[in-house]
C-alpha cells in the first residue's frame, strides 16, 4: 500500500482534522496577518476598553484593548505570526541538531556515542526552565536568544529519539545488506535510515513546535521572552496579569489563543501517529 | 509420581484407554471480524479425543488451528467469536458457559502451553509462585503443601535442583526449562485435557526432542488427553497417534497417524507431507550435481577464523574450503556461531584473528574503494523477510542500486533488475512495488535477486529459509538449485535444519560452540555420522523414520 | 545491585555535575565586564567596575577562577546576592523547602490520579472510558501552566469565589491557598502519567503471560492486580520519578503566578535582577536535584525490574 495514501486516510481521521484544522486556522492567520488585523498592533489608542466597544471612527474593539490602548484582537494576530515564525526556526534547528547528532551516535555507536549521549546528559540535567533562563540571563532578551534557547532545550530530546531509531533501524538485515554491498555510510544513514524514521519523526515535529510555543509563552510570561513591544501572546498575559480581575480579556484571550493552538498541534500529531506506529515495518 | 495409573487395554504397543471421547468437537464454527480475507476462521470442524492418545492439528498458518485451540478453551482471540457448534468435555458442554464457570474448568480440567515458553510466563514473579498459584485457584491447600506439590511437580519434569528453579524468574532459565515449568503449570491439577499450541516451534532441535519425550510420557504414562497444534509434518510424524489435517478453517482429512502418513487421501495432505524436505539427499532431476565439468576452482578459502566478544571464542579456527558450483552447509543449534561465521566472512563484523580468500585474493585486509570494489563477490541473503529490504523502496529500485553499486550505469541497471526478477521467477509488474505487497517467499526471492545482482561468486544464505513455511522453503530450496546450475554459484547454507541441509548441499558441517566438529560429503554425515554431536541432532530430527 | 553499578553511577553523576558546573559558570561568568555590570548595575562607570573586578580576584585567568569558584560553592561558600544582600545560602535554603512542599503536595495528588486514570484507560482499550481520559491527556498536556492558572483562577477565584488568588502564606500556612497552584500542577502531570501509564497497561494486557494467567482460571481482577500492574508499573513508575524535574520548571511559573514565596520566585527574581550568583548557585540546585532523581529513577527501575537486578550473571547453565 502507498505510504503517501496512508498520510491521506490519517488526516481524514477525526483528531487528526480537528488538528489540522485548528493548526491549519492559525497558519493562515499568521500569514495573512496584514490583511487581518484591524489596527497597528503597536498603535495606542483608547487603553483598557472592553470588548465589543466601540474605536474612533466607528471601527470596534472586538476584543478590547490593553493598558497601553492598542488593539488586543491586532496583537493577537501579530502574536500567532510572531510564534509560528520563531517556534518553527527553532524547531526546525533543534531538528538539524538532533538529527546529525543522533544518527551519528546511533550508527556508529562507541566513543562518538559515548561522547554526543554524555553532551546530551548534561544538558538535560537542568530543569527546562533553568536552562532558558540562564542563557536569556547570560545573552540578553531577543528574537535570536529565544530561539537559541529553545534550540538547546529540544535537542536532546529529538537526539535521543533518532538515536534510538537509528540503533534499533541499524540491526535489520536491509541496513546489513546494504553495508555487504558496499554502500556508503552517508547514503546509508540519509537514504536508508532516515526516510524510514520519518514517521516517528513527523509526529514529534509537531508535537515539539507545540512545546516549542509553549515555551515561548511561559518565556513571554516570566517578562524573559522578546522584547517590548513586540506582540507575543505570553507577554500579553504578563503584562495584563495585575489587572485580570478588573479586564480578564486582557490575559483571557492570549491564553485561549495559545492553548487553541498547541492543542491543535497535539491532536494532529495523534492523529498521524497511527500510520507511523512501527518504524518502517514493510 | 504420585498419579493413579488409568485402567486400560494394550493395542499394539500402545495403551488404548476406554473407547468413550474425553473431548467431541462438533460442527465448532468461529467467525472472524469484518474485513477478514475470509468470513469464518473455524469452519464446521468435529473432533474426538480419547484419554491416552496425542491428536495432532496440522496446518499452514492461517488455517485455523490456532483459533481452534482458543475456541475450544473458550477463550478465542479478540474478534474472533463461536458463532456455533459444541464442544463436550465429558458430560459438560463448554460452548455458552458463563465466564465464572470457565474459571473452574481452565487450568483445572483443560489446560493449555504454548509457542513462546519464556514470553509466557510473567517475568516479574518467580517461576515456583506461578506454578503455586494454580493450585491457589483450584484446590484447598495449606502455603506448605502448594510448596511441596510446586517442587514435586518441578522434579517430576525432570528439572535439575527444583529448590532453585522454585525461586528464579523465567529469564533465569532457558527456553527448554520455561517450557517444562509451564507443562508443570498445566499439569499441575491433572487436567483431563492438555493443549499444546506449537510448544517447541522456538526450541532448539535437541531441546524440542526432549520436550516431545517428555509429552510422550504424559500421554502413556499419566493416560492424558492431549491435543498438539503444530505446522511441523516432522514434529507430527515423531509423536502423533491420530492425525487432523486444516485447511482454511476446514478438516480435510483425520485418521490414524500412520495410515495419513504414508497413504494420504487428500491432496493437500499429500502436498503438505511432500513439501517437509526430506532428510535422504535428492537423487535424479532434483539432485545436487557436481561442479560443471572437471573445474573444480576453490572460490572461497576460510583458513582459521576466529571471533572473540570479550571472553566468550563465538567462532573458534574455523577452516574449510567451498568450490564453485557447490553448496557447503554448517548445520548447527542456535548459539553455536555459525550466524556470527556467516557475518564474518562477508565482513560485517571484523575478526580476531585468521584468513579469507576469495578467488584467491585475500578478503579481509582490502580497505576503501579496493573493499567496495571487491565486495560484489560474496552476497548474502538473509533471515527475516520482513526486516531485509528497505520498506520504503519498490523491489525494482532495491536491486537496480545493487547492480549500480557494482560498476552498473542506471539505465542497464534497471534492465538487469527486470532480467532478475524473471529469473528468480517474481512477474515483472511487482517491479514497482513496494516490500508489503509480497508474501514471505516472494520477499526473499527479492533478497536473492538482489544478492544476484552484483553477480557474485559465492552466495550466503543465513538462515533464510527459517521464516517461510514448508511450501515457500521446498520452492526457494528449487530456485536455489535451479541458479547454482545456471550460474556455477558456490553456496554457504547457513541452516539449523538438518533436512534443508540434506536437500541442497554437496557437503556438510557441523559446528558446535564455535568448532567445526564434523565436515564431510551430505551423503555420508547423514547416513553414517561420525561426531557424537551430529548423531545426536540426527537423532533429534523429529520424525525422521517417516517423512 | 552489584558494587560496580553503584560506582559507575556515583561517577558518571559526578562527571555530570563537574561538567555542569563548567557550562553554568562559563555561560554566566566568561566574559567578566557583564559580572561587573550585572553586580554593580547598569550606571557604575568604569573605574568602579574595574576595581571591583580587581578586588573580587577577577583579573586571574578563566580556568583558575572557575576552579576557585567551584571549591568555593563546593564548601558552601555560595556568595552573596546582590538584590537581597543576603548570604546566597541562607536565602536559597528556606525557599527550596516553601517549593519541596509545593510540589510535593502536588505529587501526592498527581500519583494516584494519573496511575488510577491510566490503569483503567488500559485495561478497557478502545471503550468510552479509554477515549475519555486519552481526550483528557491531550488537553491538558496542551496547555501551558501559566494559561491553565489564568483558566483556573478565572473560574474559582473571578467567577465562584471560592479560593484565593494569590497564596503568599503572608500570615501563616494556609491549606487553601496550596489548593490553586497544586492543582495547575497537577493538571498537565496526571495527564502526562495517564497516558504513559495507559500505554504501558495496554501493552502489558496484550502479553503472552496475561493470556496464560487467565487460562489457568485466573478471574480478571486476579489477572490485572497480580499480572499485570507489577509489570505494567514499571515504566510509569520510573517516569514519575523523572517528572520531578520537570515539576521544578511547572514550579517556577506557578510560584510566579501566584506570588508563593519558594525557589521559583527566587530564582525569577534573581532573573529580573541579574543577580548572577543567586542564580549559580539556584542553577547548580536545581541540577543536583535533577541528577539525583535520575539515579533514583534508575535504582527504582532496576528493584522492580527483575531482569535489571540480576543481569546476565544469573543465567543457568546449559538449555534444556
Amino acid at each position: 500500500m502507498s505510504v503517501r495514501y496512508a498520510w491521506l486516510r490519517a488526516l481524514a481521521r477525526p483528531t487528526a482534522a480537528i488538528g489540522a484544522l485548528v493548526v491549519g486556522g492559525w497558519l493562515v492567520v499568521a500569514v495573512l496577518s496584514h490583511a487581518l488585523a484591524p489596527f497597528d498592533p503597536l498603535h495606542s489608542m483608547v487603553p483598557l476598553m472592553t470588548p465589543g466597544a466601540h474605536g474612533p471612527g466607528g471601527t470596534v474593539f472586538w476584543l478590547g484593548t490593553d493598558a497601553l490602548g492598542r488593539d488586543v484582537l491586532s496583537r493577537l494576530i501579530y502574536g500567532a505570526r510572531t510564534v509560528v515564525v520563531v517556534a518553527t526556526a527553532a524547531t526546525l534547528t533543534a531538528y538539524a541538531l538532533g538529527i546529525v547528532t543522533g544518527l551519528l551516535a546511533g550508527y556508529f555507536r562507541g566513543h562518538v556515542d559515548i561522547a554526543l549521549s554524555f553532551i546530551t546528559n548534561v544538558v538535560l540535567s537542568f530543569p527546562v526552565l533553568v536552562l532558558y533562563i540562564v542563557i536569556i540571563v547570560a545573552l540578553g532578551a531577543s528574537a535570536a536568544n529565544v530561539v537559541l534557547a529553545v534550540t538547546f532545550g529540544s535537542a536532546p530530546a529529538i537526539f535521543r529519539i533518532v538515536r534510538a531509531i537509528t540503533i534499533d533501524l541499524r540491526s535489520r538485515d536491509f541496513i546489513a545488506a546494504a553495508i555487504t554491498q558496499g554502500e556508503s555510510t552517508w547514503r546509508i544513514l540519509l537514504v536508508e535510515i532516515l526516510p524510514n524514521a520519518s514517521g516517528a519523526l513527523v509526529v514529534d515535529f509537531c508535537l515539539r513546535l507545540g512545546y516549542s510555543a509553549i515555551t515561548m509563552g511561559v518565556l513571554g510570561f516570566l517578562g524573559l521572552g522578546l522584547p517590548p513591544p513586540t506582540p507575543d501572546w505570553g507577554g500579553m498575559v504578563n503584562e495584563g496579569r495585575t489587572m485580570a480581575f478588573a479586564f480578564p480579556h486582557l490575559v483571557l484571550f492570549p491564553c485561549l489563543a495559545i492553548s487553541s493552538l498547541v492543542l491543535g498541534l497535539s491532536l494532529l500529531a495523534d492523529g498521524l501517529r497511527q500510520p507511523a506506529g512501527r518504524v518502517g515495518r514493510g | 509420581m504420585g498419579y493413579a495409573s488409568p485402567p486400560g487395554v494394550w493395542d499394539g504397543g500402545r495403551r488404548v484407554l476406554d473407547t468413550a471421547p474425553i473431548l467431541s468437537v462438533e460442527g465448532l464454527t468461529v467467525a472472524l471480524p469484518k474485513g477478514a480475507d475470509r468470513s469464518l476462521a473455524v469452519d464446521n470442524v468435529s473432533l474426538e479425543l480419547r484419554r491416552g492418545e496425542i491428536l495432532c492439528i496440522v496446518g499452514e498458518s492461517g488455517s485455523g488451528k490456532s483459533a481452534l485451540s482458543g475456541a475450544i478453551m473458550g477463550a478465542p482471540a479478540p474478534g474472533l467469536k463461536v458463532v456455533g457448534g459444541s464442544v463436550r468435555l465429558q458430560e459438560t458442554e463448554l460452548t455458552g458457559l458463563s465466564e465464572r464457570a470457565w474459571r473452574r474448568i481452565r487450568g483445572n480440567r483443560i489446560a493449555m502451553i504454548f509457542q513462546e515458553p519464556m514470553a509466557a510466563l510473567n517475568p516479574v514473579m518467580p517461576v515456583g509462585q506461578q506454578i503455586m498459584e494454580v493450585f491457589e485457584l483450584h484446590a484447598t491447600m495449606s502455603p506448605a503443601e502448594r510448596r511441596e506439590r510446586a517442587l514435586n511437580l518441578i522434579r517430576s519434569m525432570q528439572l535439575p535442583d527444583p529448590e532453585r528453579i522454585l525461586r528464579s524468574y523465567p529469564h533465569q532459565l532457558s527456553g527448554g526449562q520455561c517450557q517444562r515449568v509451564i507443562i508443570a503449570m498445566a499439569l499441575a491439577m491433572n487436567p483431563e485435557v492438555l493443549i499444546a499450541d506449537e510448544p517447541t516451534t522456538a526450541l532448539d532441535v535437541t531441546t524440542q526432542a526432549q520436550v516431545l519425550e517428555l509429552i510422550r510420557e504424559l500421554r502413556t504414562i499419566q493416560g492424558h488427553a492431549i491435543l498438539f497444534i503444530t505446522h511441523d509434518f516432522g514434529v507430527v510424524a515423531e509423536i502423533a497417534d491420530r492425525i487432523a489435517v486444516m485447511r482454511n478453517g476446514r478438516i480435510v482429512e483425520i485418521g490414524e497417524a500412520r495410515q495419513v502418513l504414508t497413504q494420504p487421501r487428500h491432496d493437500y495432505t499429500r502436498e503438505l507431507i511432500a513439501a517437509v524436505p526430506s532428510l535422504a539427499p535428492p537423487s535424479g532431476d532434483a539432485s545436487v550435481s557436481a561442479a560443471t565439468g572437471s573445474e573444480k576452482k576453490t572460490v572461497l578459502a576460510v583458513t582459521a577464523l576466529a571471533k572473540d566478544y570479550g571472553r566468550v571464542r563465538a567462532v573458534n579456527e574455523i577452516t574449510f574450503d567451498l568450490e564453485r558450483g557447490t553448496t557447503l552447509a554448517v548445520v548447527g543449534e542456535s548459539g553455536c556461531g555459525k550466524s556470527s561465521l556467516a557475518r564474518l566472512i562477508v565482513r560485517l563484523t571484523e575478526p580476531t584473528s585468521g584468513r579469507v580468500e576469495v578467488n584467491g585474493k585475500c578478503f579481509l585486509t582490502l580497505e576503501g574503494s579496493e573493499r567496495r570494489a571487491s565486495c560484489r563477490a560474496v552476497q548474502m541473503i538473509f533471515q527475516d523477510p520482513f526486516g531485509s529490504l528497505n520498506p520504503l523502496r519498490t523491489a525494482g529500485a532495491t536491486i537496480a542500486r545493487a547492480a549500480m553499486l557494482a560498476g552498473v550505469d542506471r539505465r542497464s541497471a534497471r534492465a538487469l533488475a527486470s532480467e532478475l526478477f524473471d529469473r528468480v521467477g517474481l512477474p515483472r509488474e511487482g517491479l514497482d512495488r513496494r516490500p508489503s505487497a509480497f508474501s514471505g517467499g516472494q520477499k526473499q526471492r527479492i533478497g536473492i535477486a538482489r544478492a544476484l545482482a552484483m553477480n557474485p561468486d559465492v552466495l550466503i544464505a543465513d538462515e533464510s529459509l527459517s521464516a517461510l513455511d514448508a511450501s515457500s522453503q521446498a520452492q526457494i530450496l528449487d530456485l536455489l538449485r535451479k541458479l547454482q546450475k545456471e550460474l556455477g554459484l558456490a553456496i554457504l547454507m547457513i541452516t539449523h535444519d538438518l533436512r534443508v541441509a540434506a536437500q541442497i548441499s554437496h557437503r556438510i558441517a557441523v559446528m558446535q560452540a564455535g568448532r567445526i566438529v564434523e565436515i564431510g560429503p551430505a551423503g555420508r554425515v547423514i547416513n553414517s555420522p561420525e561426531h557424537p554431536y551430529t548423531r545426536e541432532l540426527l537423532h533429534s530430527a523429529p520424525g525422521r523414520g517417516l517423512v | 545491585m552489584s558494587r560496580r553499578w553503584f560506582l559507575r553511577k556515583a561517577f558518571g553523576m559526578l562527571l555530570t555535575m563537574l561538567a555542569v558546573s563548567f557550562l553554568v559558570f562559563t555561560i554566566l561568568e566568561l566574559n567578566v565586564d557583564d559580572v561587573a555590570v550585572k553586580v554593580l548595575g547598569q550606571f557604575s562607570t568604569a573605574d568602579q567596575r574595574q576595581a571591583w573586578l580587581q578586588e573580587n580576584g577577577y583579573t586571574a585567568p578563566f580556568l583558575l577562577r572557575y576552579l576557585r569558584w567551584l571549591g568555593a560553592f563546593v564548601t558552601g561558600h555560595w556568595g552573596t546576592s546582590t538584590y537581597y544582600r543576603e548570604d546566597v545560602l541562607t536565602l536559597i535554603a528556606p525557599r527550596l523547602a516553601a517549593s519541596g512542599l509545593l510540589a510535593g503536595a502536588a505529587l501526592l495528588v498527581i500519583v494516584p490520579v494519573g496511575l488510577l486514570m491510566g490503569v483503567i484507560a488500559g485495561v478497557r482499550e478502545g471503550s468510552v472510558v479509554d477515549r475519555l481520559v486519552s481526550v483528557f491527556a491531550i488537553v491538558t498536556t496542551s496547555i501551558p501552566e501559566f494559561a491553565s492558572a489564568v483558566f483556573l483562577t478565572a473560574l474559582f477565584v473571578f467567577w465562584l469565589g471560592w479560593l484565593p488568588g494569590v497564596s503568599t502564606m503572608a500570615d501563616g500556612f494556609h491549606l487553601r491557598e496550596l489548593v490553586l497552584p497544586v492543582g495547575v500542577l497537577t493538571l498537565y502531570s496526571a495527564g502526562y502519567i495517564a497516558r504513559i501509564t495507559r500505554s504501558s497497561m495496554a501493552e502489558v494486557m496484550q502479553s503472552p503471560y496475561i493470556r496464560t494467567a487467565r487460562l489457568k482460571g485466573n478471574p480478571l481482577r486476579r489477572v490485572i492486580m497480580r499480572h499485570a500492574l507489577p509489570n505494567a508499573l514499571i515504566t510509569p513508575v520510573t517516569v514519575i520519578m523523572l517528572q520531578i524535574p520537570w515539576l521544578l520548571s511547572g514550579v517556577i511559573v506557578v510560584e510566579v503566578f501566584f506570588a508563593y514565596q519558594g525557589f521559583g520566585t527566587l530564582l525569577y527574581q534573581a532573573a529580573l535582577n541579574t543577580d548572577i550568583y543567586l542564580i549559580e548557585a539556584c542553577t547548580m540546585v536545581s541540577v543536583v536535584v535533577v541528577v539525583l532523581t535520575q539515579v533514583a529513577s534508575d535504582l527504582m527501575y532496576a528493584w522492580l525490574n527483575p531482569r535489571m537486578s540480576f543481569g546476565s550473571s544469573g543465567r543457568a547453565a546449559g538449555s534444556g
